[in-house]
């Protein structure tokens, strides 16, 4: 029962979700025309058949939990049974995940996201740089500093000067920093 | 004779320095994705789409197309030098590629690996070039039915023969779609989806969908799994021997089949480079001469699986270029590019942009030619970059994302977004939602829909008009076969199953 209900889990969350949306649908707001269809209808057809495909899979995977899968792609199952025949499709022996590790750099890359405003780009994403890549386990300081510090103004210069993409430069005074860099590598 | 001198035109329009440059890049980032560990074909070519903001659209179609080429082939050398596949391309290679290499033969592998390439990916080239501006023409000739059929077989066909679960391609097709309907409708003006918020009235840019899941996501689980990577053996010379003619010529019939196989699945949405590769192996280890000896190291199982996974570029870029309908990832982001650029891929497209329509098709054939320069010269030097550490490619693709993101609407919303996919792509992996169909929807959804609606209207909501008309219904039922056929072969094996 346990391995059922965890195997239906996703295709219940995602018809719900579904379900949800569909009840937006519902009321999307608009002034109906005689004889023509809204655009309410074509979001509706799609998240119909999103609900009927999650209820199928949830009446499948429950009655019988141990059968693995539904049907598979054609030529997806040639190729796994390819790679049953002649192996070679796990070459590389996988440590113990890390959830720890993932849940850092979700947070880490978030908290860049939110700071890159306030700071600007060149002085969140350094840090951002080293902080991620020690994250990811490199201990190379020097290396990794230098890495991290490089890339971001060479980024900076093509993004600014070549691209004329106008990266944030911050609020005050964190903008200061950047507009000096930004006059000393003649970015305008 | 029209169609040679529009090409020649085209070899003009590519030897112009800018997108000489272009190509060159191209190749040369194509070949380093292929080799590097933990960066996909199809996420270098996303990463790569900002840098095309500011180009002129013929150099950044021909920068992205070189890059696809290029991927296919590059990612052999890890497979045969060290056992790695740089791309799940190249695991075909691991059988007879890799043995070639033990025995000692490691520089003659490569040049079997190199011929494939430059003959399929020539082939192919001409192959597209010359079906091309038939099949446009066919496709002048339909109306909203037939081209709204025409989607719904690719999205059919892109859900029904690549996923590993049917449910699961489904399930992420509809999402596509359904981000697609995200923002203010074209016809009603009425808000779908944007519960207030002020930047999804804009609607969700498929960049922003690509970036985050295709790149973003994947880092993510690399991060997971802690950038592990294959150790790496010695390899004391690299080095490319090409094969002598009387050699090659005793495996033509391997050349041929692998560059017929290669296009035909190239043009089917959905399968690509991938499944050609692994098909061709298939076919050659079933049916070939020598099948007894496939795996032992002969060049029959290098030709077969290269020559249908560069030729397979070919035939994807002939739907894309007459239709506006990508068959795989990399075809979808080119797409991307081109209605980045203001233009729309399809049937008209040889009347309004032929002179950039033949640049592109041109630099296949001299991107073919110097990927094969550049590997014979360069193999040495490129699968270098493998010994970089992951992590430090990783950190410089999640910047590149980010970067990318911002750049496409200077806005930090999109950014957020494209974290919130990333994140979307990262359990869609883990919950076996394949991306690829996710990504298929975005893009053409707007086009299903315009297609489904106009008819919709012309034809007084008679929905039974796409099955009524000989073309949209031919091509209707074959695309309902195409998602029925999986289904009644899982039927067919659990009865066979149940009765032994």
């Amino acid at each position: 029962m346990r391995r059922a209900l965890a195997g239906a889990l996703p295709y219940a969350l995602v018809g719900g979700f579904a379900s949800y949306l569909y009840y937006a649908a519902t009321r999307i707001d608009f002034h109906r025309r005689a004889d023509t269809l809204g655009p309410d209808v074509w979001p509706k057809l799609v998240l119909g058949l999103m609900i009927a495909v999650c209820l199928y899979e949830i009446v499948r995977v429950v009655l019988s939990p141990r059968r693995r899968g539904g049907a598979t792609g054609v030529l997806q199952e040639i190729a796994e049974e390819s790679v049953a025949k002649h192996g070679g499709g796990e070459t590389v022996e996988l440590g113990p995940r890390s959830p720890l590790m993932l849940l850092g750099g979700i947070a880490l890359t978030a908290f860049y996201v939110w700071i890159i405003q306030r700071l600007g780009f060149v002085l969140a994403t350094a840090p951002y740089l080293v902080a991620f890549i020690a994250l990811g386990g490199y201990r190379r300081w020097a290396i990794n500093a230098a890495v991290s510090v490089i890339g971001t103004l060479a980024m900076m210069f093509f993004f600014m000067k070549v691209v004329y993409v106008s990266l944030p430069i911050g609020q005050e005074p964190f903008a200061q920093v950047t507009l000096a860099l930004m006059r000393l590598m003649g970015i305008r | 004779m029209e169609v040679l001198q529009s090409l020649a035109v085209g070899f003009v329009h590519v030897f112009a320095p800018a997108n000489l440059v272009a190509l060159t890049v191209g190749l040369l980032l194509g070949l380093l994705i292929a080799v590097l560990p933990g960066l996909t074909l199809v996420m270098g070519v996303v990463l790569a789409l900002p840098f095309t903001y500011t180009m002129d659209v013929t150099a950044a179609i021909i920068l992205l197309t070189a890059m696809y080429v290029a991927g296919t082939y590059a990612g052999a050398w890890t497979s045969i030098l060290f056992h790695v596949p740089g791309e799940p391309i190249d695991v075909p290679m691991l059988w007879d590629g890799y043995a070639m290499a033990r025995k000692g033969d490691a520089a003659k592998a490569l040049g079997w690996t190199l011929t494939a390439a430059l003959v399929g990916g020539l082939s192919a080239a001409t192959a597209m070039v010359a079906l091309a501006q038939p099949v446009a023409r066919i496709a002048l000739t339909f109306s909203t039915p037939e081209y709204f059929a025409i989607i719904f077989f690719g999205l059919a066909s892109v859900v029904s023969l690549g996923g590993s679960s049917l449910a699961n391609a489904l399930i992420s097709l509809f999402a596509g779609l359904l981000i697609a309907t995200v923002g203010v409708d074209d016809t009603y003006g009425a808000h779908r989806f944007t519960f207030g918020v002020p930047i999804l009235s804009d609607g969700i840019d498929y960049l922003v969908v690509m970036v985050g899941a295709f790149g973003l996501g994947e880092v993510f689980l690399r991060m997971e799994q802690r950038f592990t990577s294959a150790p790496l053996q010695s390899v004391d010379r690299v080095s490319t021997r090409l094969p002598t003619l009387r050699e090659a010529a005793a495996v033509k019939g391997t050349y041929v089949r692998g560059t017929l196989l290669g296009i035909l699945i190239g043009i089917v949405p959905g399968a690509g480079a991938t499944v050609a590769s692994f098909l061709s192996y298939g076919v050659e280890a079933q049916y070939g001469r020598r099948k007894a000896l496939m795996g032992s190291g002969i060049p029959e199982g290098i030709v077969a699986p290269q020559t249908a996974a560069t030729s397979s570029v070919g035939g994807a870029m002939i739907p894309l270029i007459t239709m506006g309908i990508p068959g795989s990832g990399a075809t979808a982001i080119i797409l991307g590019a081109f209605l980045l650029h203001g233009l729309q891929p399809g049937p008209q497209v040889f009347e309004t942009s032929s002179e950039i329509v033949y640049a592109v098709f041109a630099s296949i054939f001299v991107g073919v030619i110097g990927m094969c320069l550049i590997g014979y010269f360069s193999a040495r030097l490129l699968v270098r970059v493998l010994e970089l550490p992951e992590v430090l490619v990783s950190a410089y693709v999640v910047m590149l994302c980010i970067l990318g993101a911002f750049a496409a609407r200077n806005n930090i919303t999109d950014v957020w977004l494209i974290v919130v996919f990333g994140v979307i792509g990262l359990l869609c992996e883990r919950w076996r939602f394949p991306i690829t169909p996710m990504v298929l929807g975005v893009i053409l959804g707007p086009l299903a829909e315009t297609n489904f609606m106009t008819t919709m209207i012309s034809f007084g909501n008679d929905w039974t008009v796409f099955f009524t008309r000989p073309i949209s219904g031919t091509i209707m039922a074959v695309a309902v076969a195409t998602i029925v056929y999986p289904v009644l072969r899982q039927w067919q094996r659990r009865r066979r199953l149940a009765a032994t």
